[in-house]
């Protein structure tokens, strides 16, 4: 009858599911007695959280314990990253590294994995301390770049660049996301000792290139004498220098970016980019699975862990220097 | 004849469970961590979600119609009624602000297809863009984060062991469930999505029954939107992004038919519990999210593909 041919398809199902399972468990065994350290990216579709991924690998194998690494599909996807958190902990995990895609929203999956008594350490994107404060939750440390920091110094080679006179935009990132936040505030902070650098334009491009370019293209018509722009990442300064290249103005705005991409660097070197911001997404990781290592041997860690930030200009942008470690 | 409809539909949910049944085997087979209380109420948790939006989806689809519009409402609503906490209305006139804001946009879109004669994936298209738009403005981008204990309790709160949101999922698909089998309106959905012409022509008022069904389909996108705000202690313009794909999924998978007419309610909630468990069982077995999404999407194909096969065996 159908019911059973119904159920053979279902079977079938089951069975292709077992397939794709036994393909992916290559030396995966869940049942060896290392302790587990778990890695929840924002996304996976980024060569930034690809470098931290490949450090925290090196760091797992050093330090001899399992590593799994666990994203969202979608990089802003907060709901989808608590809900690998709440599965990790199901699966006992013995320490947590997190990337939170929302400084707010990952606080109540931390009090859970608090609960479980698993350690949580915070990676790149800091949680927001008031609101982890009111939850009772607690973060053991954080590891990650210091972008005020790095906005400074963005700000402070913009200025040098202007000859301290001129008029800048700034593109965005999501408002309210602390990593674009710090960025910004370190940029305007090292701006206001120039008084005569003008900012005309500050606008969101929401983390994205297509929108850079958007945006930037919008800036060009409403001030077509703006000299330079900073962008808070390089995927909207790769999307603004396009609009810029479209206006026949490539090489007479200086483009300020973060996060030295190798798209980037090559943007630099060939004259369409003056200078980006390098992180170090490979320690950063490594940094990260080396304190959770600490922790589980019963070690104290500092409570705030800084990676190091590179300014790269056309001198530096085809060096190893910035590359890797 | 009838006898047979309904044994068709009981067997097709039948086999949609026996593929959840094999494939919770299969993890618990692979994996300790599985079958254990605490990670099915999780899983139970983590769908909630999608599952509610996916009841309304269900309706819409057995009127041959589709909703694309889910996930953008539910953020419209969810920002509206977190507006309205931060505002300090009271919390059941702060939840009406929301679900109005959702049976609203639900009902714009039914009248949009039944009055104006859109075809429905263009309406709820534009509405799509135009309620994520909304809530952005809205909020000028931002979240609005922060809510009271009992705000929250929509989400952490338990009633005898069970999870709020459980709670809240199961009370959704009874009620559903009957409205679907034993009303009207249920009646005429499948009737709608049969053949409309036939309906109209038996003197059904087609047009304000689908008006009803989006609307309502618009409203349990915002009720989807209480729980997600709560759970995330934040309510943010982005949020419920490609979840109409997630509720179009479990929908088919649970055997209703994208060309109307057929399809059950408790399908629906088997077939996010498949989506639900699958995401959990390949997380436990740390494998990746890229291969998460080709073990969903061949699920998906392979689901319907067995559908139609059966569907060519009866005829």
């Amino acid at each position: 009858m159908h019911t059973t041919i119904r159920n053979l398809w279902m079977t079938l199902i089951a069975g292709f599911a077992l397939l794709v399972l036994m393909g992916c468990q290559r030396g995966n065994n869940p049942s060896a007695d290392k302790p587990t350290v778990a890695l929840v990216l924002k996304t996976l579709n980024n060569p930034f959280f690809m470098d931290m991924q490949k450090g925290a690998q090196e760091a797992a194998q050093k330090y001899g314990v399992r590593l799994l690494v666990q994203a969202a599909e979608r990089e802003l996807d907060v709901e989808k990253q608590m809900q690998i958190i709440e599965t990790l902990i199901q699966g006992k995990v013995s320490a947590l590294c997190v990337t939170p895609s929302g400084s707010k929203e990952i606080v109540p999956a931390i009090v859970k994995a608090n609960r479980a008594a698993i350690p949580v350490l915070i990676v790149d994107t800091r949680v927001d301390s008031q609101t982890l404060r009111e939850a009772g939750g607690k973060v053991e440390a954080f590891i990650g770049s210091d972008n005020f920091a790095g906005g400074r110094l963005a700000g402070e080679y913009l200025a040098k660049r202007l000859g301290q006179k001129g008029k800048a935009a700034i593109l965005e990132g999501i408002p309210g996301h602390e990593t674009g936040d710090s960025r910004l505030r370190g940029f305007k902070q090292a701006l206001a000792n120039y008084p005569d650098v003008q900012i005309v334009s500050s606008q969101t491009a929401n983390w994205e290139r297509d929108q850079g370019y958007n945006v930037f293209q919008n800036v060009l018509e409403s001030h077509p004498d703006v000299q330079a722009l900073f962008a808070c990442s390089d995927l909207m300064a790769l999307g603004a220098i396009e609009a810029i290249g479209a206006a026949g103005k490539t090489g007479k705005i200086t483009v300020v970016g973060f996060d030295a991409l190798p798209e980037a660097r090559e943007a630099i070197q060939k004259g369409k980019m003056d200078a980006t911001i390098a992180q170090f997404p490979i320690q950063m990781g490594a940094i990260a699975v080396e304190n959770a290592c600490r922790l589980l041997k019963g070690e104290t860690v500092p409570r705030d862990i800084s990676v190091k930030i590179q300014l790269v200009t056309r001198e530096n942008a085809g060096s190893d220097l910035v590359s890797i470690h | 004849m009838k006898f047979r409809v309904s044994l068709l539909l009981y067997s097709r949910q039948f086999g949609t469970l026996v593929g959840l049944l094999a494939l919770s085997t299969v993890l618990w087979l692979l994996t300790p961590y599985f079958l254990t209380l605490s990670n099915l109420l999780n899983i139970a948790e983590q769908t909630a979600i999608i599952a509610i939006v996916a009841v309304g989806m269900t309706f819409v689809i057995i009127t041959a119609g589709i909703d694309l519009s889910v996930g953008s409402v539910l953020a419209l609503s969810g920002v509206i009624m977190a507006s309205a906490l931060h505002a300090g209305v009271p919390l059941p006139a702060s939840l009406l602000a929301g679900s109005g804001a959702g049976l609203f946009c639900g009902l714009l879109n039914g009248l949009l297809v039944a009055q104006g004669r859109l075809p429905p994936f263009i309406s709820t298209l534009g509405m799509m863009s135009v309620a994520r738009g909304a809530a952005l403005v809205f909020t000028e981008g931002r979240a609005i984060s922060g809510f009271s204990e009992s705000f929250r309790h929509f989400a952490s709160g338990k009633i005898l062991a069970l999870p709020m949101p459980v709670v809240i999922m199961l009370t959704i698909y009874f009620i559903a469930h009957v409205v679907l089998t034993k009303t009207k309106l249920g009646r005429y959905a499948y009737a709608i999505g049969g053949n409309e012409e036939a309906t109209v022509l038996s003197g059904v008022n087609v047009r304000l029954y689908k008006a009803v069904i989006y609307a309502l389909c618009g409203l349990l996108s915002s009720i989807a939107a209480i729980i997600l705000t709560a759970r995330l202690n934040s309510a943010q313009p982005i949020a419920g992004i490609m979840y109409e794909l997630d509720a179009i999924a479990a929908t088919v998978i649970g055997g209703t038919s994208l060309m109307g007419g057929e399809g059950t309610i408790w399908g629906t909630l088997i077939g996010a519990l498949i989506m639900g468990v699958l995401r959990n069982g390949l997380t436990l077995l740390g494998i990746s999210s890229f291969v998460q999404q080709i073990a969903i999407g061949s699920v998906i194909i392979l689901a319907v593909l067995a559908d139609m096969m059966l569907k060519a065996r009866n005829r």
